[in-house]
């Protein structure tokens, strides 16, 4: 007979804005480095997307603990093995770097581009590490599916980056930016994070065996299937190999557009449902 | 190092008086709670931030037909190995010089990670304090080289306690006298330190299986799986970082990108 903690809605949000501003930021440091001129326009969204809601998921916790000013507690300690330890951690270095790399955006000498690179390589890994860490956290508890889902974390992370690129879609597209190739770009990448993540998705399922039934039966088989894999996973990808023939840019722009929400709508309903669900 | 201390809960000779729950109450200060109806004399339902010791009423039918209480007193177990103390990220939770868990309510912050790590479900958080309870092993007692309130306080010696070796020694010579007296199902939970969570400091004798106490039969440590995860993690890190690489990678000149081509 366990206990469930209780997480509700602040802990929902919190590894949903977690989970896209450690995607935004690790995509767009790797455009950044690796990319073209071009590319840099995305990278430049990414850290303006991960600098203010690294801000808000430090808020969002801080909030959840009813007495704010005890989040200091959480830095009395660094227990490397405590994924909710160093996840405090985590987040202030990750911070850190989406202060550096935003300010550092905003202007366009050489120099600035080169230390915003270098600083975006070594922020990137706080970026993978701040998507993927919540979900080792509930795989390492006592609670009914959590404790049973070794792929929580691989899951989290897939799902932080289709998230973090489909909000840099999203806000370019209304920026109204004109990005060429780069559109293409970003519709296979985030193509190929959303693939991977359904194939994880499966695969946690089928590794959970019957533990899966809160999830995939009851009151939460319809966000599951009918939100999450349908609506944010299988209808995106089917929206994006069926337009793929081209067309105008702005078309493309479009289609990448309404299959991002899509994505983000997804990506909300993962971590409610797995959260939820693991606390019924 | 003071040897480390133990709770032996026979539940064999508890009948169900539940002096230690009051005795519990009472020492610790713990205010009155809305009873809740359960369908048997138990109350309540499971442990509370408030109720830190519990006794169970579970009915079960006898092979004459009749039905019969199973009567537990249950408890925080002081785990060896303790999940909540290793989910606890402030270092609230800790472990006492006599091998006991505890939670220092000035560092508590309410992260309620715990709460989520006990295997029993044992620790409660508090929306009163913002903090999480549960049974201290009466720290202030032991402390002061005296018993907990619900062994002192038990009629029957359903609850011993002292010194954690010798109360296994007592906790087996009690199993095999009750095996001879014919209770095949009788055993002992929590006493193997090479078993399950490195072995209760609070343990049981049960007169039936585990699960009809409402206990896990084989419970584990939920932080035991850290590295495999973390693992998993990383290997999806690695293929969605060489995934973007190849999408973002420009193409032929490569003129200042930069990278790994």
């Amino acid at each position: 007979m366990v206990r469930a903690p209780e997480w509700e809605m602040y802990i929902v949000w919190y590894f949903f804005l977690g989970g896209i501003a450690g995607g935004a930021f690790f995509a767009a440091a790797i455009a950044d480095n690796f990319g073209g001129r071009r590319d840099r326009e995305i990278a430049k969204v990414g850290y303006f997307i991960a600098f203010p809601l690294a801000l808000i998921c430090g808020a969002l916790l801080t909030l959840d603990l009813g007495t704010p000013s005890r989040f200091l507690n959480m830095l009395r300690m660094f227990k490397f093995w405590n994924p909710m330890s160093i996840g405090s951690w985590g987040l202030g270095a990750f911070g850190v770097f989406t202060v550096l790399c935003a300010a550092l955006s905003l202007g366009e000498s050489e120099e600035r581009l080169a230390l915003r690179r270098n600083i975006a390589k070594v922020g990137s890994l706080f970026g993978f590490f701040l998507a993927a860490y919540t979900g080792v956290l509930l795989s390492n508890t006592a609670q009914p599916i959590w404790r049973d889902a070794r792929l929580m974390g691989a899951l989290f992370l897939a799902s932080g980056a289709s998230t973090g690129l489909a909000s840099i879609a999203v806000i370019s597209y209304f920026r109204g930016a004109n990005l060429g190739e780069s559109w293409s770009k970003l519709k296979k990448a985030d193509t190929f994070a959303m693939v991977v993540e359904l194939i994880l998705l499966f695969a946690l399922v089928l590794m959970l065996g019957p533990a899966a039934d809160p999830l995939t039966k009851g009151r939460f088989a319809l966000p599951f299937w009918g939100g999450l894999v349908a609506l944010g996973l299988v209808i995106p990808l089917a929206l994006s190999f069926v337009k793929a023939g081209g067309g105008k840019e702005r078309t493309a722009g479009g289609t990448l557009a309404i299959v991002s929400v899509l994505v983000l709508i997804g990506g909300f309903l993962l971590r409610y449902v797995v959260i939820m669900a693991g606390q019924l | 190092m003071a040897k480390t201390l133990a709770m032996f809960t026979d539940t064999s000779v508890c009948t169900g008086c539940r002096a230690c729950q009051v005795a519990c109450k009472q020492w610790n200060q713990l205010s009155m709670e809305k009873p809740e109806w359960t369908g048997t004399y138990q109350n309540h339902e499971h442990f509370t931030e408030k109720t830190w010791r519990l006794v169970r009423f579970k009915e079960k039918r006898a092979e004459d037909g009749r039905l019969k209480f199973l009567m537990m007193s249950d408890v925080c177990k002081h785990c060896a190995q303790a999940g909540c103390l290793e989910a606890c990220p402030t270092g609230a939770i800790y472990r006492t010089q006599f091998g006991t868990v505890n939670v220092n309510q000035d560092v508590c912050n309410g992260c309620r990670n715990c709460v989520s790590s006990c295997p029993f479900g044992v620790i409660a958080f508090s929306y009163e304090t913002g903090r999480v309870n549960k049974c201290t092993f009466c720290n202030d007692r032991i402390h002061n080289d005296m018993p907990t309130a619900c062994a002192k306080t038990c009629p029957t010696q359903s609850i011993q306690f002292g010194e954690r070796e010798e109360l296994v020694t007592r906790a087996k010579k009690r199993l095999a006298e009750l095996k001879v007296q014919g209770e095949k199902e009788a055993n002992l939970y929590g006493v193997d330190e090479n078993g399950p969570l490195g072995g209760l400091n609070a343990f049981f004798l049960l007169l039936d299986k585990p699960s009809n106490y409402g206990l896990p039969e084989d419970p584990k440590l939920p932080q035991r799986n850290v590295k495999t995860d973390s693992a998993f993690s990383i290997g999806s890190a690695l293929l969605l970082g060489a995934g973007l690489l190849v999408a973002f990678r420009e193409r032929g000149g490569n003129g200042e990108g930069g990278g790994e081509e």
